[in-house]
């Protein structure tokens, strides 16, 4: 019987075994950076102005560097030719090995600037993007950090955080104002003036709004400020601290620290200033509510357990569940637009260095080494992280990317910034 | 039905069993020998095939390259076997014709040795076949990648170049070397590729997205490169087949 088994065996088996076709393995060793080329923008009546030139070049390479996926080249000087498909030869692009290429054209008529960019695949010989932007010529920056957006969005499918602004706190007028700058440092602005301490900015998820807290008053109060009209209002002066506000990504709600009925706990109000709901209880200090992306669960700091560690709770406050076990002093938590990572920092010896782990705990991973580092906020995109860092006799505002490479300075002022926060793109 | 099936197999294996075997030790069938034709890509990396099947030349006395002195040990050890091993071409040739010519006729069997031979070959058919069995189905379970499988779906390796996916796969590997990029932190990407008759790329179809656009250019561009060095394959029809990009170390999900 056994043996007229194996027979049967020795019949029906090799088919069954021939069905199974698999798949095979491709694999290939680290990560390659795209190669991008970005030519001289030129002007088709040949009188090249020089300024513009250098800015171009230099924003693209800034923004395209920072991105992380390219490595990236500027070719001085253009090839004579076109920047329209047909118009130029892309072999010799290709036999150098490139796989991405700009090119871009600019005229200038009555204080206007139009750019034309063009974004090609240097290996499928294939126009990627093409772009033309009008615009005064004092916003040539931003023209040009929308077409790195653009670069962002057709390479890797998600737009870009370039075009977006960050508020900071900065004592270059001795006291803690609010300013605005771009992303990578120019076009600052003075958002407030009248000699009081401001903090905690927070931009609302259509970066149309800021709160912050200030003293103007006497007290830490919460404004909201309408960052297109200049208008200011308060909406949250309740005895004691009104701290640390930050917007529910609909919008609509607002996480705060207050401490009307004693210790500082974390409450829920409206864009008005109408107390929405109390969300922790206790005779313990809770501050820095940061929202998850979805809205559903709010992280925040509390010495409900000795000293100060990140928690996370659901949006109305039940199942509070302590996120950090490392380290003993440990601050700030904002939550990445992907939802993925949670950033915050800790007290390593005289100073604080920045971390990153995941909402359920693991991975809890160092990204900051060199000097005290504070106050990190998401990119709108969750790529970049930016952060207020001492790395000398001043704090200065820094960005870098979500794993804490490219770790690059972009205030430029001469007193202490910190407490940055960036927009979504405007 | 699965019974009939049974019993024509079973006398179908009878019968060779009989005149396969009963006559294998009466008649000693002509020796043919056959030369080993190479793959065409043994390893990736190993560079494109000539598709003339012309042999590379010999290098020159000047583009040899010395190796490297032995240590002296080393030097001791392979010094002895080959002094041992010099006997003159002619001689060794007469040597390796002689036993050929001179061997004696084997006594003939008795039945019951006969009986005993018969049940070892059997048995050990029966266990080939049955690590063979076992070894596909722990494949199955450990993977679908794992099965090691590399050969054209019906193929019978008669031919050069019949391991033609794994020819394929050697040359996509290449490719990839070069055009691997990504931004997520484990990318995959399943694609079922397509060959026609004359070696290009008829059809690629993306089965499992990794949700990370470079990554997934980086796999198009890669096998639009290796393309290029895709040879028709064997017996004139087409190649259909799935290969899993992912860069090294990524285990599979």
């Amino acid at each position: 019987m056994k043996k007229i088994f194996v027979i049967l065996l020795l019949f029906f088996i090799p088919s069954i075994v021939h069905a199974e076709q698999g798949f095979l393995d491709v694999t290939a060793p680290g990560n390659r950076q795209l190669q991008l080329a970005i030519t001289a923008t030129r002007s088709p009546d040949g009188m090249q102005d020089s300024e513009i030139v250098k800015d171009v070049s230099d924003i693209l390479q800034f923004d395209m560097t920072l991105a992380g996926p390219f490595s990236v080249k500027t070719v001085a000087g253009n090839d004579g030719n076109g920047i329209r498909p047909g118009e130029f030869d892309i072999a010799p692009w290709k036999a150098a090995g490139f796989d991405l290429l700009v090119k871009s054209s600019y005229m200038i008529a009555d204080g206007n600037i139009t750019l034309e960019f063009r974004l090609y695949d240097v290996f499928k010989n294939n126009e990627m993007l093409a772009k033309r932007y009008t615009g005064n010529i004092r916003d040539l920056r931003k023209i040009v950090h929308t077409f790195a957006d653009e670069i962002m969005q057709a390479v890797t499918g998600e737009t870009g955080p370039f075009t977006g602004k960050i508020a900071f706190v900065s004592k270059r007028t001795r006291n803690k104002e609010i300013y605005l700058m771009d992303y990578d440092g120019y076009n600052v602005q003075r958002l407030t003036r009248n000699g009081s301490i401001y903090l905690d900015p927070d931009f609302s998820p259509d970066g149309r709004e800021i709160i912050y807290t200030s003293y103007k008053r006497g007290n830490p109060d919460l404004f909201r400020r309408e960052l297109f009209s200049g208008a200011e209002a308060g909406i949250s002066a309740r005895p004691g601290l009104n701290i640390t506000g930050a917007y529910a990504p609909d919008g609509k709600r607002i996480a705060l620290a207050m401490s009307k009925d004693g210790s500082s706990k974390i409450y829920l109000i409206d864009k008005a200033g109408k107390l929405l709901a109390r969300l922790t209880y206790g005779g313990n200090i809770d501050v820095s509510p940061a929202w998850s992306p979805d809205g559903a669960q709010i992280a925040f700091i509390s010495d409900r357990e000795g000293k100060p560690q990140i928690f996370i709770m659901n949006a109305d406050g039940a199942n509070i569940h302590r996120l950090t076990f490392r380290g003993a002093y440990n601050v700030g938590p904002r939550w990445s637009p992907k939802g993925n990572r949670i950033v915050y920092c800790r007290q390593e010896g005289n100073g604080f260095q920045i971390y990153a782990i995941n909402p359920d705990g693991s991975d809890d991973t160092r990204l900051t080494n060199e000097g005290s580092n504070e106050h990190p906020r998401w990119s709108p995109d969750g790529r970049f992280i930016t952060f207020s860092s001492k790395r000398g006799r001043k704090e200065a505002i820094y960005v870098m990317r979500s794993d804490g490479s490219g770790q690059t300075r972009v205030s430029r002022g001469t007193g202490d910034d910190s407490h940055p926060t960036w927009s979504s793109c405007w | 039905m699965m019974l009939c099936s049974a019993v024509i197999h079973l006398s179908c294996y009878f019968l060779l069993v009989k005149f396969h075997y009963y006559a294998f030790p009466l008649k000693e069938g002509p020796v043919y020998y056959v030369d080993v034709v190479n793959l065409p890509v043994a390893k990736p990396r190993a560079g494109t095939p000539s598709k003339s099947g012309s042999a590379p030349p010999l290098p020159s006395r000047k583009e040899m390259v010395i190796p490297a002195p032995l240590s002296q040990k080393a030097v001791a050890m392979s010094k002895t076997p080959i002094e041992k091993k010099t006997p003159a071409p002619v001689e060794t040739a007469a040597k390796l014709k002689a036993p050929v010519e001179k061997k004696p006729p084997e006594p003939a069997e008795t039945s019951r040795q006969f009986e005993e031979r018969l049940a070892k070959i059997e048995q050990d058919v029966a266990e080939k076949h049955m690590s063979a069995v076992l070894e596909a189905l722990q494949k199955k379970v450990g993977g679908a990648g794992k099965t090691g499988q590399t050969g054209i779906p019906g193929g019978r390796g008669m031919e050069a170049g019949s391991d033609y996916a794994g020819y394929i796969r050697s040359r996509l590997t290449d490719a990839f070397r070069t055009t691997i990029a990504f931004q997520t932190k484990n990318p995959q990407v399943m694609v079922r590729l397509t060959i026609d008759q004359s070696g290009k790329v008829a059809g690629v179809k993306l089965e499992r997205s990794s949700k990370d656009r470079i990554f997934e250019d980086a796999v198009m561009n890669t096998i639009a490169k290796a393309e290029q060095t895709f040879i028709p394959p064997p017996g004139g029809g087409k190649f259909e087949h799935s290969f899993r990009f992912a860069p090294e170390g990524v285990s599979k999900k």
